[in-house]
């Protein structure tokens, strides 16, 4: 039987959990309530209009909403684990966009889709990567380290594309991306203290 | 491992941690953690720094109609087929308020009834009703076979906290229809009505998120299904 709205309200996220995995609507629907507009913003900031956030946003939900067992305590909590599912399904669908066979017909689009891969990559990171403002924690960053975390984290793209379009050695993204999550990690433990 | 093999994985982790390792890469990476203390704990040192970034972002507002799509999805999932659902067994004109709208819509929507030519075509494979509410609402209801399709046009938007349920009377009994109706951007919106056998009447109301387990206002349609 399903629990009634009041009381799912009362739950935390972690309890709220199994009822999912039961299939209780009210309890989904307060977790969408605390959580959708964190998730709705993050696919916009990632696939970068409304429509397809809004895709991403209910796919993403709905697969929770299927597979709410799949939820692992030991891992995180829930919200990070939501947004982790939100992220992974923008970014298939900015793939899944990118890799869409060119058209045929000879018009302006067809002449961005026939330039090389690289070229077409470097204009979308632009595009991505002006999308939305950084800020906190990444914002605090050297830019250089702010920009491999927001083209990995954000465009989806990986550490070798990165280089490529960087002209970066993989070394150097790489160690670029450490040193930041460092930073950002030794800002939240100063914050904690 | 030695310490020079070890620093390769140290390299590889931020970006595994970021999604930026390829398939290939990310699976040895996994291998590798799976026995490697040293890095499982870097793993759980990071993880809240990646945690971090989706909260980085600038907030934007979910459109209503995301939740309320969402939800209708959901509710459908969650509520059990036909056959192990349980009747209601309260009566279609049990609330004072809902019977007289139901009296007075049936009047108002028997006027713009259309059956055969342009509406009902019993001979073929499915059979079509159309008729518009006193609303103004269009409404065409499909029967295919077993079941049927509502649809509804020139309807309002709804406000954010509302959705459109729909009801059938079958012998008697008002059960809910399981998909809920969200209008698109045109005004229009269609649920799915699985078995038709022995229902006499549709019937939609405006309800909460997520719907209600039975009417709580007034019909804005009302349809009279020839059998």
């Amino acid at each position: 039987m399903a629990v009634r709205r009041e009381k799912a309200e009362r739950l935390a996220d972690e309890e709220l959990m199994p009822l999912v995995g039961r299939k209780d609507p009210e309890a989904f629907e307060v977790l969408y309530d605390r959580h959708g507009g964190a998730a709705y913003s993050l696919a916009y900031r990632i696939v970068g209009n409304p429509a397809a956030a809004e895709e991403v946003t209910q796919e993403a939900f709905i697969s929770v909403w299927r597979s709410g067992a799949r939820f692992d305590a030991t891992r995180g909590s829930v919200r990070s684990w939501l947004l982790s599912v939100v992220r992974n399904r923008a970014i298939d669908f900015l793939r899944s966009k990118a890799g869409k066979a060119p058209k045929l017909d000879f018009d302006d689009e067809s002449a961005l889709e026939q330039r090389p891969a690289s070229e077409r990559t470097e204009e979308e990171a632009l595009r991505r990567e002006t999308a939305g403002e950084v800020r906190g924690a990444i914002g605090n960053l050297p830019g250089e380290q702010a920009k491999v975390i927001e083209l990995a984290y954000f465009g989806g793209f990986s550490h070798s594309e990165i280089a490529q379009m960087l002209q970066l050695p993989m070394g150097t993204v790489k160690g670029r991306m450490r040193l930041g999550l460092e930073k950002i990690r030794g800002e939240l433990a100063e914050g904690l203290a | 491992m030695n310490g020079i093999d070890h620093t390769q994985w140290s390299e590889d982790l931020a970006a595994y941690m970021l999604g930026a390792l390829s398939a290939d890469e990310a699976e040895e990476f996994e291998r590798h953690l799976d026995g490697c203390e040293r890095c499982q704990g870097e793993v759980r040192w990071f993880e809240p720094a990646v945690h971090t970034l989706p909260e980085t972002v600038e907030r934007q507002q979910p459109p209503p109609r995301l939740r309320a799509a969402l939800m209708a999805e959901v509710r459908a999932d969650a509520r059990p087929q036909r056959g192990s659902e349980k009747r209601r067994s309260w009566s279609w004109f049990s609330r004072p308020a809902i019977a007289f709208a139901v009296l007075f819509l049936a009047v108002a929507v028997a006027a713009g009834y259309e059956i055969g030519k342009g509406g009902s075509d019993g001979g073929g494979p499915s059979r079509s009703v159309v008729s518009t509410s006193e609303h103004g609402i269009q409404v065409k209801m499909v029967r295919e076979g077993d079941g049927g399709t509502l649809h509804l046009a020139n309807l309002h938007q709804l406000p954010p906290d509302k959705v459109l349920e729909a009801w059938v009377r079958r012998e008697g009994n008002v059960e809910a229809v399981p998909a809920l109706l969200v209008p698109d951007r045109k005004g229009e919106a269609e649920t799915t009505i699985a078995d038709m056998s022995g229902v006499d009447t549709v019937m939609v109301t405006e309800e909460p998120q997520g719907g209600s387990e039975e009417p709580t206002s007034p019909a804005i349609v009302t349809m009279s299904v020839p059998q």
